[in-house]
This record gives structure tokens, sequence and C-alpha cells, in this order.
């Protein structure tokens, strides 16, 4: 058998934890064929998939901190247990997963609740920092153009909260009981352009990012009472985007 | 290839190392405690889209900030995300991150875990185990990873060391001629003229597991290529002695390494090993009396 071949009957069935081999085609000598056929009896590869198991939900439960951190032992167990089954935590450097795996968790979760929004928080200021990096300030002067479209910007967000944030993160930092759910909801937007990635958002703007879901005339939006300013100010902090 | 170990490459006697944590204090790398630092730079970076590909980035800040706090110890390099032993091809996103940091911040010398990582079934994309895996003893693994040593000889021109990893999984079929992990060991560095990381934990890890006398494997390991000693903690898991570098190190690996270290000319230093999350708990004063007991050790053990 190929090294090649060997090598990804072994990680395929780490990875898989079932122990069955699933590369059964390939040419193997009656040894080989042994080994592997011997190994989900074998307490010796079990523990290697527990290992694996291990240091995989350790990367993700790194992956969705203070998500993770809000939820019940047993519901954080079984998240991050259905994750690693999924191939999840594999990976070491676990930003490259956190979006991947906090989308996986939002749809575990109640929605409206702050697990919910705090979920909604670490992806939007994950994708927000993401786009930091290379972000450049757009040239306002387009949206004067009778052909300029305008989308929600690639890298941003927007976050309801049923309580003061502060209050709500406050609460969490601290461990202390989280405040009652509000009817109220105060919304931010995240963007790659704002000075710290995000701010309170006006009840117009949350009406023009919802707007927003496909590329839609500058015009349009100006002539439902939007005003250029506003646009200009959503543009430049990366929440909105000209569509191409 | 190589005709031996290790031709034509001194490897300095540096002592006492420690890894670099930017959660230990700064102090302790300054305190004389310490004679150099080993650097993991994978975890200063971070990863990046490249194309199709990925890169790994060096955060700037926090290469600052160890450069800082290591102030002149002299550094090496012990990566974990190579992969040198993976059949579908290495990571080339983190030779490219090792071309830019030794740029940045030169090494005496570096190393890498002999095992493998990803894999590629079917020709699709590459995929992380989750888990280092060890290789089988055959011939086609020794020409592989053989074969990339003398690349990366080439490319860094600093000395490159490789680790006898610890291992859980039932010992592979194997090729006679090479026989068995410390075989495989044995035959790469003959065949490439690298050196060795000898890490003592993983023997004594793999002699526990796999009923083997630590001391016969001491012996039979290529102890003229050693550079560089780990020593490092572990614990009990369901019946298994884990590599967790989650504690002090036990005296069965201080006895290892006494026995181990005078029959290493060529080792240039002692690491005591840990992982970053198990440091706090560990606590300083645990930290210091191990880094104290390598010393002693080395004083007497290591000839100069």
């Amino acid at each position: 058998m190929a090294l090649r071949d060997f090598q990804n009957a072994i990680g395929t069935m780490v990875r898989a934890s079932d122990g069955r081999d699933r590369l059964k085609d390939r040419k193997v000598t009656p040894t080989e064929s042994s080994y592997l056929s011997s190994l989900p009896e074998n307490a010796a590869f079990r523990f290697t998939v527990k290992v694996q198991r291990s240091w995989c939900a350790g990367r993700a439960a790194k992956a969705a901190f203070l998500t993770l951190s809000m939820l019940p032992d047993e519901t954080r167990r079984q998240l991050l247990n259905d994750w690693t089954s999924l191939g999840g935590g594999t990976q070491s450097f676990v930003a490259a997963e956190s979006a991947a795996f906090l989308e996986f968790i939002s749809r575990h979760l109640e929605n409206p609740s702050h697990e919910f929004t705090v979920c909604m928080l670490e992806m939007a200021a994950l994708r927000a920092n993401e786009g930091a990096r290379h972000f450049a300030r757009p040239n306002p002067i387009n949206l004067d153009s009778q052909q300029c479209l305008l989308q929600r910007g690639n890298y941003a967000g927007l976050v309801r909260f049923h309580a003061q944030p502060q209050q709500l993160l406050d609460a969490l930092m601290k461990k202390e009981p989280l405040p009652p759910m509000s009817s109220n909801a105060t919304a931010l937007l995240f963007g790659p352009g704002l000075d710290r990635l995000y701010r309170t958002a006006s009840r117009k703007e949350v009406i023009v990012y919802e707007k927003l879901t496909a590329p839609t005339p500058a015009t349009l939006l100006v002539g439902e009472g939007f005003n250029r300013e506003s646009l200009q100010d959503l543009l430049e902090g990366g929440i909105v985007e000209y569509a191409r | 290839m190589s005709a031996g170990p290790s031709v034509g490459i001194a490897i300095p006697k540096l002592g006492v190392g420690l890894p670099y944590f930017s959660s230990l204090p700064p102090e302790l790398y300054r305190s004389g405690l310490v004679d150099f630092v080993e650097m993991t730079p994978e975890t200063i970076c971070r990863q990046r889209p490249k194309g199709d590909t990925v890169a790994l980035e060096i955060v700037t800040a926090q290469l600052d900030r160890a450069r800082h706090t290591c102030a002149a110890l002299p550094l090496v390099v012990h990566g974990v995300e190579l992969s040198i032993g993976s059949a579908h091809g290495w990571n080339d996103a983190y030779l490219q991150m090792l071309d830019s940091f030794q740029a940045k911040w030169p090494f005496v010398w570096h190393s890498e875990h002999l095992g493998y990582q990803t894999i590629q079934p079917d020709g699709g994309a590459t995929l992380e185990v989750g888990v280092p895996l060890p290789l089988p003893p055959t011939r086609e693994a020794v020409d592989l990873v053989a074969g990339r040593v003398l690349e990366i000889q080439d490319r860094y021109r600093v000395p490159f060391l490789l680790e006898n990893p610890a291992y859980y999984l039932p010992d592979p079929p194997a090729d006679p001629e090479v026989g068995d992990d410390i075989g495989l060991m044995r035959t790469i560095t003959q065949s490439s003229g690298c050196f060795q990381l000898l890490d003592l934990h993983n023997i004594y890890c793999n002699a526990i597991n796999h009923e083997v006398d630590p001391l016969s494997a001491i012996d039979r390991m290529p102890l003229n290529a050693v550079a560089e000693i780990h020593v490092a903690g572990g614990s009990w898991n369901d019946g298994f002695w884990m590599d967790a570098h989650d504690g002090r190190v036990p005296e069965a690996v201080w006895e290892l390494l006494e026995y181990a270290l005078p029959r290493c000319p060529l080792a240039g230093g002692v690491v005591f090993e840990m992982l970053d999350s198990h440091a706090e708990r560990l606590g300083i004063d645990a930290i210091e009396q191990e880094l104290l007991r390598v010393r002693k050790t080395w004083d007497r053990c290591a000839r100069g």
C-alpha cells in the first residue's frame, strides 16, 4: 500500500471516529488489511480518536468562546460534540473556522435570546476585524451618480441587543445573571471602516441596512427620505458598499 | 543523500532552554535561569486566505513583544505545522512563514516532529487530521522525509532536527530493513544528515503505552546525532500515559535525562517543555524548580 493511501486510510478513520476504513478499494497486502480492520476494536486506536476529539473540542471552544460560555454545560458539550463529529476543530488556527462554527451554533439557539445576540456579536466582530485589514475608504463621489447601486458591506453586520449592550456584556464578563429580555432592541452596526469596528445604529440606518439585501439604486434610497450624508457615513464605515 | 548524520555542522552548547510564552512573566527569560529560548513561530501568526490556499502571517506586534521579552537570548525554533511526513505534500505556508521569520529573527537551529497531520483523500482538498500521527517505518517514508530534510537544510543553512514522537496507535506494518519507529529515526538521520531532537517524555510515553524498555529505546536512538533534548510532564487518561505537557517532569524522565545526556556528545541544550495553557496552573515557582534541575543535570552530565 502506498504511503499516501495508508495515511489517507488512518487519517480518515481517526477523523471519522467510527474506525471504518473507507478506502477498501486500495491495493493492500494481507498484513495491511489485517492492521486496518483490527483498528476499530483496538483500545489504542480508540484512545487516539479520543485525544483527537479532545483537541478538536478544545480548539472549537476557543473559536466561539463568549457564546459557549453562556450555554448550559450539557448544551455546550453537545454542540462541541456535534461540531467535532462533522469534522470541526481540526484546524490549528481557530479563527479559520470560527465563522463556520458560530453559524452552526446560531442554528441551535433561540431567536431572540441573549445567547443568539452574543453569537451574532462574535460573528460580526470577527467579520469586521477580518475586513479591517484591507479596508480602503471608498470615494463617496459615486453616490451622486444616477447609476450608483448600493448593497450591504461584505464585512458588515447588524446585531440586535435585547438589553443595553454594555449591561449584557458586563454581566457576561462578571459571570453575573443576565439582564431581562427587553422588547426594545438596541442595534449595533459593525463595519471594517468604523473606528472601533462598531457603533450604535439609528432607526433609519437599521431600515437602510435591512433594505439592502440586494443591490439598490442610491437614488431610490434618497427618494425614500434617506439623506446623502447618512449614506456616505455608512459607505465610509464599510457598512454599505458599491455594488458592481 | 548525505553520507551520515550531522556532517560538518557544529551545534553550539547553549544549555538550559524554555519555550516562549507571552503569558509568562518576561523577567523569567532574563533571570539567568534560561540560557536560550525555544519558539514555535506559528503561535505568533494568523492565517489568512491567499488565492486558493492560505498564508501564515507573522503578527508584528507579537513578534516585537517576543523579541523584547527574550532580549539577547539565543533562539531555536520548534515548529508544529510543517507536517513533514504527509505523502500528499508538506505545508508550504509554514515554510514561507519560516523564511520570513528567519529574516527577522535568525535562529541557531530548528526542529519539527517526525510525523504527519494532513491528508488528501482521493486527491481532493487537504484535510487536517486534528492530531499528529506517526509514520509507518517503511522505505517510502524514509525516502520522503529524508528528501525533504535535504531541501530544508539547503533552504535555511542551520541545523535541522527531527523529534521522535509519542504515539498511541498500535505499531503499523513495517518494512523489515527499517523495523520500527526508532529504526525510522535512525535511517532518516543517517540518510539525510539531519540531527535529532530527543524527546525523553515521548520515549517514556511510548515505553509505558507500548510496554518497551525506555533505556533500550534510548540506546537504539542515533545518539551521536542528538542536538537537543526535551523533558516534560504528562498524565494518565483511560489507562494511557498522555504526552500532555501539563505538569512537572516525572522522576522516571529525570532518570532518563541522567542516562541519555552523557551519551549524546553533540547535545546543545535541554528544554523543559509545557503547554502555554498549563503554565499558569503550574506556577512560576514550579517552572523555576524544573529549570534549576535541568541546569544541575546539564552541568553535571553535558560534555563541553
